[in-house]
């Protein structure tokens, strides 16, 4: 860490040529014109790409949300007709409570194994890069592959998970994915294996800022690792928690990806997630301004609880 | 001056983008008088030839009028065919895959109102294109729902052939009885694929006064506890190992893993391709009438009773003048009796089905020559899986939620029925 002095600093030249006094204003409001011009004009293109096939759809989706549109005829503005109807739908309620089940457990399960899994692998040991790239593996392998080998470890007659579970002595192995009762922890396991690499990275990023002074400190004045852990690496892992704990929460609002091709909801509804019951009413049963409104739904959700996050968030670091 | 450059060349790409990203279709304009371009929809173009049947029958007729195919995938076929037709680019012909769309294109205004294109007199299946009196497809193809059975895994365990007669009772003894004669082997006594339809058509075809549109769904629970009860005997895979291991018809009947297969006439002509090709064992089958609700309608003296939808073609409603006259022209050969006879050559069940077609059908190379199979294939009562309705895609959901409760045995099926029936009162009652 380099330090400059007030020398240093005042010898360096001045990044912009300094307008002259006379027609200082005008130099000054053209230059910032250009300056802004020439930013635009860089992020133009990834602006455009953006509001065409993100903001766009986005405002249409609010709209669609009030009216009764199925694909083809005329969108017929129904007011909050969709909403209420939200309110009142079984469906939905089940979708909403079995979200929130699953967020309550995936997040905090996610979020304690990528950070064993962070503080294990931040040692320069030999082969660390190797276990890195292994925990992150499940992360980019395609979902489809996951699933199909997780249906079949998770068989409860021939699967291997069940052997092993008899093994031990447990005579009557949980069904799984073929329970409506363990159907949704399975779901979360094979998400927190799938996520722990991608959260781990973000850690491991984390966990290079936390001063070693700081470290060494503690040891010196006589503190415990888990002391340690507690009261100079927790702290001081602060914005990534936070960053991680968002990123976390508002993707279990979202999942779908996962769920639909482990369990298509089932058995029964007892894996219908949010998502999933956008998808149905939006493209199986083509009622498409129902289906907006209940993405409209979730987006509020996902925005109430990450405001009141930040806001947390805020008066902690005061 | 370098500033400049990069400035001005980012402008010029910026709005290059912009142009082409606003690129638009062009649009083929009929000509009046000459020939006559039709585009229709298909899927699994490969493997599934009838589409290129129906067009080059047609054209041969026809040689002023081309019929070009569009592919699309199988398994998103109506969401894509859904999108294309919402952005205007959908085909001219487009091919009803599943009935319970057939209400959803209608309501949209996306179908041409075909009242007027003549039809056979003994052409079935018409009844799932009529909404409101008005007809929008024409039926080509009339599956309906029969019983595969293996003759060699019959005689191995010692159990007589189908006879024609049975109902559901005498259907799972037969089943129970293979599955003890086959004891010891890898094969089971059946195999009952992981659709709803394996139990639901069934019961919402044969059952009097079933109605799945009124949102009683009491019928369902005789035809669900006979299957739960062949699952628990362990005289069928059960349903979710079978999930678990992805199995599939045509591979479990196809490599005599199961002795017997409720499943849809087009699987005649995927097993006789996949026997030739050596993918499938070879080995004596045939096929038996659909197990019946009781006797009054089983037996070869009457006329069985099933369930299976048929499959058409619509025209989609963009299409006008001289290309509307060829597409009517081309769904009247799609349903007349050359087609029906060519598409009886490679398998397919049409859904003209008179002496001809039968006899057409039965020269295949490798279709089972015994009578009872004679008497399965042309002789039935076939009822819709999916009446046509705006609300069928919403109930068959809910009966979906039902089926994987049920068969996985989170929920027993009294309750699952209660909660269906609720749902429905929910969501879709009035």
């Amino acid at each position: 860490m380099a330090t400059t002095t007030a020398t240093e600093v005042a010898a360096q030249p001045p990044v912009s040529p300094a307008p002259p006094a006379v027609s200082g204003k005008r130099r000054r409001s053209r230059l910032r014109r250009r300056n802004t011009l020439l930013g635009w004009s860089f992020i133009l293109p990834n602006f455009l790409g953006f509001a065409l096939l993100t903001l766009v759809p986005i405002i249409v989706l609010f709209y669609m949300s009030l009216t009764n549109w199925n694909v083809f005829g005329t969108a017929n503005w129904v007011g909050f007709a969709n909403f209420e109807r939200l309110i009142g739908d079984g469906s939905f309620r089940i979708s909403v409570l079995n979200t929130l089940y699953y967020s309550a457990l995936h997040i905090p399960l996610t979020f304690v194994v990528a950070l064993g899994l962070a503080l294990l692998l931040n040692n320069k040991l030999r082969g660390v890069a190797f276990f890195r790239t292994a925990a992150f593996f499940p992360y980019i392998t395609s979902i489809v592959a996951i699933a199909i080998v997780w249906n079949l470890l998770f068989s409860p007659d021939y699967g291997p998970i069940n052997e092993i579970l008899r093994f031990f002595g447990m005579e009557n192995p949980p069904g799984w994915l073929t329970s409506s009762d363990w159907a949704m922890p399975a779901v979360v396991i094979v998400s927190t294996w799938r996520d722990m690499g991608y959260y781990m990275i973000l850690f491991l990023a984390g966990l290079q800022t936390v001063p070693r002074e700081l470290h060494e400190a503690a040891r010196v004045d006589g503190a415990s690792t888990i002391q340690r852990f507690f009261n100079v690496t927790l702290p001081s892992l602060r914005p990534t928690t936070f960053f991680v704990t968002v990123m976390l929460t508002i993707n279990s609002f979202k999942i779908f990806d996962l769920i639909l091709v482990m369990t298509e909801g089932g058995p029964g509804q007892s894996t219908l997630v949010i998502s999933q019951f956008i998808y149905t009413k939006g493209f199986e049963e083509s009622q498409f301004g129902y289906a907006s409104a209940a993405s409209v739904a979730l987006f509020f959700m996902c925005i109430i609880v990450t405001v009141a996050q930040f806001l947390l968030n805020k008066k902690r670091s005061v | 001056m370098k500033r400049k450059f990069v400035v001005a060349a980012s402008m010029a790409m910026v709005a290059t983008l912009a142009l082409s990203a606003c690129g638009g279709s062009s649009d083929d304009a009929a000509e009046e008088g000459g020939p006559v371009t039709l585009s229709m929809s298909g899927w699994s173009l490969a493997t599934t030839p009838e589409f290129q049947v129906l067009a080059d029958g047609y054209m041969a007729q026809n040689p002023d009028v081309k019929v070009e195919l569009k592919e699309y995938d199988p398994v998103n076929y109506n969401t894509l065919l859904t999108a294309d037709l919402a952005a205007g680019s959908g085909p001219d012909i487009i091919v009803q895959k599943e009935v319970k769309f057939v209400s959803t294109f209608q309501e949209g205004g996306q179908l041409v109102d075909v009242t007027d294109v003549e039809l056979p007199d003994d052409i079935g299946g018409t009844e799932a294109y009529d909404i409101d009196g008005a007809s929008y497809a024409v039926p080509y193809r009339q599956d309906s729902w029969v019983v595969f059975y293996n003759k060699a895994l019959y005689d191995q365990a010692g159990v007589e052939y189908p006879d024609g007669s049975w109902t559901w009772d005498d259907f799972a003894e037969t089943e129970e009885a293979l599955a003890a004669g086959l004891e010891g082997t890898a094969a089971f006594g059946g195999y009952q694929h992981g659709w709803q339809s394996t139990v639901q058509g069934f019961a919402n075809a044969q059952v009097p006064d079933a109605d799945i549109l009124s949102g009683d769904f009491g019928h369902l629970k005789e035809y669900y506890e006979r299957v739960l009860k062949l699952q628990d005997d362990k005289a069928q895979v059960d349903f979710n190992t079978r999930n678990a291991n992805q199995l599939t018809y045509q591979g479990e009947f196809g490599k005599q893993k199961a002795a017997m297969l409720t499943m849809g006439s087009w699987f005649v002509a995927t097993l006789i391709a996949q026997q030739a090709a050596g993918e499938a064992d070879d080995f004596d089958w045939g096929i038996a009438p659909a197990p019946q609700y009781d006797e009054s309608t089983a037996g070869i003296d009457n006329v069985p009773v099933t369930f299976g939808d048929p499959t058409g073609l619509g025209i989609n409603a963009a299409v006008t003048g001289a290309k509307l006259d060829a597409a009517k022209d081309f769904l009247a050969y799609a349903a007349s009796e050359d087609a029906a006879l060519s598409l009886a050559e490679i398998g397919i069940t049409p859904a003209l089905l008179n002496d001809t077609v039968v006899e057409t059908y039965f020269e295949l190379e490798g279709t089972p020559d015994d009578e009872l199979t004679e008497f399965a294939v042309s002789t039935h009562k076939t009822l819709p899986e999916n009446p046509t309705s705006s609300k069928t895609a919403a109930i068959q959901n809910i009966l979906l939620d039902l089926h994987t409760a049920v068969m996985s045995g989170s929920e027993p099926i009294g309750s699952a029925i209660d909660a269906a029936e609720e749902r429905f009162e929910n969501e879709i009652g009035d």
